[in-house]
């Protein structure tokens, strides 16, 4: 045996190797029998897994089902800082992206210069062609987020009415936010387990809720018609200088919108860098006194009244007038002229004089019934109600001032859809622009269906109107130049003089020209309305030859029939609107 | 040559005890190198646990050619042995083959060799031999220069691979030996306050990925994704174990690749033994551990020699350091060094070094002189 005289030295060795053993052992115990419940949490903490799934947005289509909105899968490339700064990989990584990225490599050094941050976005919703090289080049540091970008194959084409949603995917312009309800996809839950390199563990995936797609929706509009639209309003902006135009296209016999177009406009795409003026839907969003297409509204008013008659004359004055002690002139003068012929010529002295016929308070009820002064109900955001006062607040002469579309202020759908009503028989239309809504499943879960708003005139007041309006576009008429070929066309020039303070401009009018085709059985009704044209124009100069251009096409792309009814039009459509008018009730009908 | 009635004494006076001792931790080792590399029923696990038996076997054979040699016949060549030490870690240095980053492997014939195992081994017989000489006087500062400068060729050397794990293992080892050996107390504190003065000096000649793992050990949640991840996850591991473990195959730690599969099988193995087993098991191989290391004190104990008696010590602490270092990184008492845990850890240079030098231990005892 040891003694410790010899051996004292080893056993203090001895010692000093249990006394360290010691110390382990009980560390061991302390981490085995200790408090377990703090390390059993953490290691369900590193191991618990929760991840949001994320659905793509619901498509925008034409009634074709052409994307005007779509999802693309699309990645964001992120930096590490902490990562690649630490080893020094700082140049090496900046340069290279600022390569690939065509970016400026200071801006991308000063990104990854920040030792301090674990996170930083280089370049978001990078699409595949951009984030595949940099993904090959496997620059440390260097990882990617998956995620998806709104994109508008039609980029500029119909932007008003798609809108566009930011960047959080909500819809903040157009269809995009009018319908974002249908739009949005609900994001789906998963929850399990990782392992140690973050990947789930299948098995023990513990929920799991699978994300909800939005749904598509489908436009009434038709990116062919649009197509069309926007190239001639295009060519007339440009021919005339004007400061904006618009115009819309829309089926009589439903209501439902098949083209709209707006400008200036901008492209959906780069929506950021628009302006609001460019974002600004004019069709619905901007109001305006109509001028002489107006007339069509209290002459309609008057026809149906049975107080004047096509053929009545009326003496215009020789474009010379006084009411209400205050002048009011015909911008060519007149000596007499029929009721038709007032409408044809366009003499403000004329539809003055019917108006008066008609007073007040009735050419007020029919301007409400046209749905002048009310909002039309149409399925996108930003819309104005127009201006239209109560007679109370009338002034003497303001009934003169009304009959010719002063005093008055309307959206251009307003107006467009007192024409398809005076078209249609006499029911004013809600205007659609939503056609039906598709789950991701391929249901349908909404129709859209034609909706009568009310009917201001009688079925024979309307056929006289159209007869009347036809005239226009004949020879001698202010809306000449509107006829096309192989149809007769029906409509009304209008040239307002802008107001400014305190009077009317003489260098700023907006011109327009409101009608539809084909006479006889109107199929097509479209609006056109140039903002300032220069050198000064008039409605039937510059916005009658845009709906010549325009209806033509649409004519021949519809295959309307001249005169009789086409059968395109979708048959169940027609039928609805039919059977919805069998059931309206004739109180609503103005026939006293 | 070895004569039948020699073999005959030889195993006779062997202690068998710590034969069994040495049995029991291979064993365990070969079961938690399968259990550290098993995943799934459905899943081959890896043939690392086939590879360490043929080790475990390689290992015996060398411990029983080392154990019928005299120990007094490497005293005779110790100073051959330990130029032949210096000239493998100079090859290492010069033709190594790099993993991770370190030169510490040398490729005889397709077979590859930790030239540091043989070092370690080469060194502690140079020391003996130096230190045990009847008239070595181990109060004189020369003989303790010399001793400390036969152990800094090839700790520098070592450090050089890097492989400073390895390196630190040889100072403990020469201060032990000297302690031994007869130096002073006064010398010894001497020396001990003087390191204490030069440590916060070494941080500067450290490399970043050392200063990371220090910095790692102070402050495992600094970086718990990075450099504190091993740390922190072994900790779990050894916490969840509870008392008796989730049982063999059962540890989640590892199967889930929390423990990273690079390690669990050799460096962290120790975390996979106390995850399954919990504190029972783990306690119980600590508890063989310091059996194994109680039988090499008594075997400095009884030594026939003073060259004997410091082999017999400087193995003991040798030893003493890998287990040490090793468990304490495991539950988080000391920075993260890759020292692997001796018969227990995966790895063949390591096995066998560990093996002779318990056969050196074994070759002191077996010609110990009863009293």
């Amino acid at each position: 045996m040891m003694t410790f005289r010899r051996h004292w030295r080893i056993l203090l060795i001895a010692c000093v190797i249990g006394a360290a053993f010691t110390g382990l052992g009980v560390r061991l115990a302390f981490l085995h029998l200790g408090d377990n419940e703090a390390l059993l949490d953490r290691i369900n903490r590193t191991r618990h897994l929760e991840q949001t799934i994320v659905a793509g947005r619901g498509r925008v289509l034409d009634r074709n089902g052409v994307p005007l909105a779509m999802d693309l899968a699309v990645k964001n490339i992120c930096v590490d800082p902490k990562v690649i700064s630490e080893k020094g990989f700082v140049p090496f990584v900046g340069r290279n992206l600022a390569r690939v990225l065509q970016e400026d490599p200071e801006v991308v050094l000063d990104r990854l210069n920040r030792p301090d941050r674990r996170f930083e976005y280089v370049r978001k919703f990078a699409p595949s062609e951009v984030s595949e090289p940099v993904a090959k080049m496997q620059l440390p540091g260097v990882f990617f987020e998956e995620t998806t970008k709104r994109y508008y194959p039609q980029n500029s084409l119909m932007c008003h009415v798609v809108g566009f949603s930011n960047m959080e995917g909500v819809g903040s312009a157009g269809i995009e936010q009018r319908l974002n309800g249908y739009l949005r996809s609900t994001p789906g839950l998963r929850v399990g387990e990782r392992d140690g390199r973050h990947r789930e563990i299948y098995g023990r995936r513990s929920l799991e809720i699978d994300p909800l797609e939005g749904a598509d929706v489908f436009l009434t509009l038709d990116m062919t018609i649009q197509h069309l639209l926007e190239k001639s309003m295009t060519q007339a902006m440009e021919q005339h200088q004007a400061k904006g135009a618009w115009a819309i296209v829309q089926r009589v016999r439903t209501g439902e919108i098949l083209a709209m177009a707006s400008y200036p406009n901008y492209d959906l795409n780069e929506y950021s860098k628009s302006t609001p003026e460019q974002r600004r839907n004019r069709n619905i969003g901007y109001v305006y006194e109509p001028g002489s297409t107006f007339k069509v509204a209290v002459i309609a008013a008057a026809l149906n009244e049975g107080l004047v008659a096509p053929e009545d004359i009326i003496d215009c004055e020789n474009g010379h007038w006084f009411y209400g002690n205050r002048p009011l002139r015909d911008f060519h003068a007149y000596g007499k002229l029929s009721v038709a012929d007032v409408i044809k010529k366009s003499s403000n002295i004329g539809a003055a004089k019917v108006a008066v016929k008609l007073g007040p308070k009735a050419l007020q009820r029919y301007l409400h019934e046209f749905g002048i002064g009310r909002r039309t109900g149409v399925d996108l955001p930003g819309e104005e109600s127009g201006i239209l006062h109560p007679t109370e607040k009338w002034s003497a002469i303001s009934i003169t001032r009304i009959a010719m579309g002063h005093e008055v202020a309307v959206t251009a759908l307003q107006m467009l859809n007192v024409m398809s009503a005076i078209a249609n028989d006499g029911f004013l239309m809600r205007p659609l622009i939503l056609s039906r809504v598709q789950d991701s499943g391929g249901r349908t879960i909404f129709q859209a269906e034609p909706e009568v708003r009310g009917r201001p005139i009688r079925e024979e007041t309307s056929h006289t109107m159209k007869e009347i309006l036809a005239h226009v576009t004949e020879k001698g008429g202010t809306g000449t130049k509107a006829a096309f070929e192989g149809y007769r066309v029906a409509g009304k020039t209008g040239t307002a003089q802008k107001p400014v303070r305190g009077g009317y401009s003489d260098s700023a009018n907006i011109a327009s020209f409101v009608g539809f085709f084909p006479v006889e059985n109107p199929e097509v009704a479209m609006i056109v309305v140039v903002d300032e044209p220069q050198p000064l124009h008039t409605g039937g100069q510059v916005s009658a030859p845009v709906f010549s251009a325009i209806g033509g096409q649409v004519a021949r792309y519809l295959g309307t029939r001249p005169g009789e009814w086409s059968g395109l039009m979708d048959g169940m459509m027609a039928n609805r609107a039919t059977s919805r008018r069998d059931e309206l009730d004739f109180a609503n009908v103005l026939t006293d | 040559m070895i004569k039948w009635g020699e073999i005959k004494a030889v195993l006779w006076r062997l202690d068998w005890w710590m034969v069994l001792v040495i049995m029991a931790l291979m064993g365990a080792g070969i079961a938690f190198i399968y259990s550290a590399c098993y995943r799934h029923d459905d899943l081959p696990v890896s043939l690392l646990y086939q590879k360490q038996i043929v080790w475990c076997g390689v290992g015996f054979g060398f411990f029983l050619t080392v154990l019928f040699v005299d120990y007094r016949r490497l005293g005779e060549n110790a100073l051959w042995l330990y130029l032949v030490g210096l000239v493998l870690l100079l090859l290492v240095l010069l033709v190594g083959k790099k993993v991770y980053g370190a030169y510490r492997w040398l490729s005889f014939f397709g077979i590859q060799v930790q030239p540091s195992e043989f070092a370690k081994l080469s060194t502690l017989v140079a020391l003996a031999a130096y230190l045990g000489r009847p008239d070595r006087d181990v109060r004189r500062m020369e003989t303790i220069a010399v001793a400390l400068g036969i152990m800094l060729v090839p700790f520098l050397l070592i450090l050089k691979e890097p492989d400073l794990g390895t390196a630190m293992v040889l100072v403990p080892m020469v201060f032990g030996m000297l302690f031994v050996a007869g130096m002073p107390m006064r010398i010894l504190l001497f020396l001990l306050f003087l390191g204490m003065l030069v440590l916060p000096v070494s941080w500067l000649v450290l490399s970043p990925y050392q200063k990371d793992r220090l910095m790692v050990f102070v402050d495992p949640d600094r970086d718990p994704l990075g450099a504190g991840w091993n740390m922190v996850q072994s900790i779990i591991a050894v916490g969840s174990g509870g008392v008796t473990g989730k049982g063999f195959l059962q540890g989640t730690q590892n199967i889930l690749g929390f423990l990273p599969r690079t390690v669990a099988p050799t460096d962290f193995i120790y975390s996979v033994i106390a995850e399954e087993t919990g504190f029972v098991g783990s306690m119980v191989i600590m508890g063989l551990y310091v059996l194994l290391l109680s039988f090499c004190i008594r075997a400095a104990g009884a030594a026939r020699d003073r060259f004997g008696r410091l082999l017999a010590v400087g193995a003991a602490i040798m030893m003493c350091c890998h287990v040490f270092v090793n468990l304490a990184m495991t539950v988080g008492l000391m920075p993260i060094t890759g020292l692997p845990l001796p018969l227990i850890s995966y790895g063949g240079s390591f096995m066998v070094g560990t093996m002779i030098s318990l056969g050196i231990v074994q070759s002191v005892y077996v010609r110990r002189v009863e009293r």
